[in-house]
């Protein structure tokens, strides 16, 4: 027996959505859990948001300053800034100049 | 409270692959092997699964990231999360519900546990394999004969006990960093078997073919709704309780939410192609539901060259996939007790799994009660713990009327995660899951009312009730001043 091409289609859309982005999945989530642990172990902690979250975090706090929850932000926002200026090496993908364009708020 | 909490010491994950090992395993159960294959193919096959597999990704994800990052960030149990993000009082309610919804499913789930153990055994015996056999009635005289049934079911909550008794760490996480790839390998050997059977290719097509008249049935969209929320485990109260164990610098987005649903799915799609095409190859009828499991496939399994092999391979491979549930779904309890109560974790894990036994009896005693739960709970009871969930995520957590969730998505969801997650989260998570999930359990009310009277009037009744007891029961034990008036006044 043949089978008909959008049954091949449909097969082989399942197997890259679950079986590939899956796999893409875990074998990412190990290989950051890797890079983390080394990370901790030489330099005790990292930073924990990337340029995207962080200018986006600003742009919610200076938006939102009589939100409930702001001074958990400010603190989050300003606990990233303090430790990208205590590490060598950055789990995200930092450049200098935007860390040390980088202001506690 | 604060003295109770101080005595709570919280146990972490040992490693990340241990993590995302327990999640995963948590949520591929039997449902998982049968139910997939089953929905599939009375819903038009690859349709139905283009349809489904879009839902998981914009619906089930996002409920399952939401879930996981609520107990990250209590880090605690199904009731403290809840506390501490909605307040003392009615709301509390909403987890006792949970909680209440885990019990019951977990005391039905434990007798199946046991007919898998039984079938495995019987596997290893070659019964399976001997001139003569009758599947039909070989299943008949095992769920006949109660006193075997409950000693299954007995051995079964053991097990479970057995393993919560070493905690997380040593307990769980041990035993799913083996179990869960040895699932992986069994359902893989099996589907290649499977797929190589003369006729084996008439499953794949009867599976995979979009059948174009399907996709214009609510029916279908109903069904593959569902399957996305309720196979993946939203709201079940597991997401959260593992996610509570999670360590500072973990990440939910990707383990917790993304690879969960899509690891969970993934194995549902090795089943579906070692299910089906022996099930075509053999010429039986491929829309049997659970029976399929517990009698075509014992039928299969006699009639395959090295059936004997299989089998064992394949029953050890379910019994693994159902026992990594029943270890989480009991987890539910132990962790909320253990913080709720003033008994140690060993205790809780004896109590708690003596009362699952007790409350088990009758579904082991009779396959007609088992049922009866699993159409009360698994229809009614798990649909509506996932909605108070979400509602408790996106309405409690996220504290403001416009998108409150905002400032959770950027401040935890995206906290140390490879995977950046948009605000489109937000939107979904808030003003999209509770309202499908309302969506289904209405039409789910719907279409069994024709068909289930009294079934289903008895069944909304009784979640009815358990929600209405709970809010107002938690609402009066956490009323302000309740702690000083049962203590004379706060003397």
């Amino acid at each position: 027996m043949v089978l008909p091409a959008s049954t091949i289609a449909v097969l082989l859309i399942a197997m890259v959505a679950l079986w590939g982005v899956g796999g893409w999945a875990l074998v990412r989530s190990l290989g950051d859990e890797e890079r983390k642990l080394e990370l901790l172990e030489r330099q005790e902690t990292f930073d924990s948001y990337s340029p995207r979250v962080m200018s986006e975090l600003r742009a919610w706090i200076e938006s939102h300053p009589d939100h409930p929850r702001v001074d958990d932000a400010t603190t989050a926002y300003n606990d990233c800034v303090d430790r990208l200026g205590r590490i060598e090496e950055t789990f995200y993908d930092w450049d200098e100049t935007t860390i040390d364009d980088l202001e506690r708020l | 409270m604060t003295n109770q909490r101080a005595r709570t010491s919280r146990e972490q994950w040992g490693s990340r692959f241990g993590f995302l090992m327990a999640m995963v395993g948590a949520m591929v159960g039997a449902g998982n092997i049968w139910r997939l294959p089953y929905v599939t193919g009375i819903n038009g096959g690859g349709g139905f699964l283009l349809i489904y597999l879009l839902l998981l990704y914009l619906i089930a994800i996002p409920g399952l990231m939401a879930e996981t990052l609520l107990g990250r960030y209590t880090n605690r149990g199904v009731i403290g999360s809840v506390r501490q993000v909605a307040g003392p009082g009615g709301w509390t309610g909403v987890a006792v519900v949970v909680l209440v919804v885990n019990i019951a499913l977990m005391s039905y789930y434990a007798p199946i546990l046991g007919w898998i153990l039984y079938y495995v055994y019987h596997s290893i015996l070659g019964t399976f394999m001997q001139p003569g056999f009758n599947p039909l009635v070989f299943w008949t005289s095992y769920t006949n004969a109660t006193v075997l049934v409950i000693a299954t079911h007995t051995i079964a909550v053991g097990l479970v006990a057995i393993v919560l008794l070493f905690g997380i760490r040593d307990g769980i996480e041990r035993i799913v960093r083996w179990l869960f790839p040895a699932l992986l390998v069994a359902l893989l050997a099996v589907a290649i078997r499977s797929l190589t059977l003369p006729g084996a290719l008439s499953g794949v097509r009867y599976l995979f073919t979009p059948r174009i008249e399907f996709l214009l049935r609510p029916a279908t969209w109903i069904g593959a709704l569902g399957q996305a929320l309720f196979s993946t485990g939203l709201g079940w109260g597991i997401a959260l309780t593992y996610g509570s164990y999670l360590r500072d610098h973990d990440d939910v987005a990707l383990g917790g939410g993304l690879f969960t649903a899509l690891g969970n799915t993934s194995i549902g799609l090795l089943a579906l192609l070692a299910v089906f095409p022996a099930v075509f190859a053999f010429g039986l009828q491929p829309t049997a539901g659970s029976s399929l499991t517990f009698i075509s496939l014992t039928y299969v399994f006699g009639q395959m060259a090295g059936g004997y092999f299989w089998a064992i391979v394949f029953y050890l491979g379910f019994f693994f996939a159902a026992f990594t549930s029943g270890l989480a779904i009991t987890e539910v309890g132990v962790t909320t007790l253990t913080e709720e109560t003033r008994f140690g974790r060993n205790t809780v894990v004896v109590l708690f799994s003596g009362a699952i036994w007790l409350v088990g009896l009758p579904s082991a005693y009779s396959v007609d009660v088992l049922n009866l739960m699993d159409f009360i709970f698994g229809t009614w009871g798990l649909p509506v713990a996932a909605l108070l969930v979400m509602l408790v995520v996106g309405w409690k957590l996220g504290s403001d009327p416009g998108l409150g969730l905002e400032w959770v998505r950027l401040v935890e969801l995206n906290r140390s995660t490879d995977l950046y997650v948009g605000r489109w989260w937000s939107v979904i998570v808030q003003f999209v899951i509770p309202p499908v999930i309302a969506l289904i359990v209405v039409y789910y009310v719907i279409s069994n009312l024709m068909s289930h009277p009294t079934q289903t009037v008895g069944g909304v009744v009784l979640i009815g009730a358990i929600i209405l007891v709970s809010v107002l029961g938690m609402a009066v034990l956490e009323r302000p001043g309740a702690d000083e008036h049962a203590n004379g006044g706060g003397q």
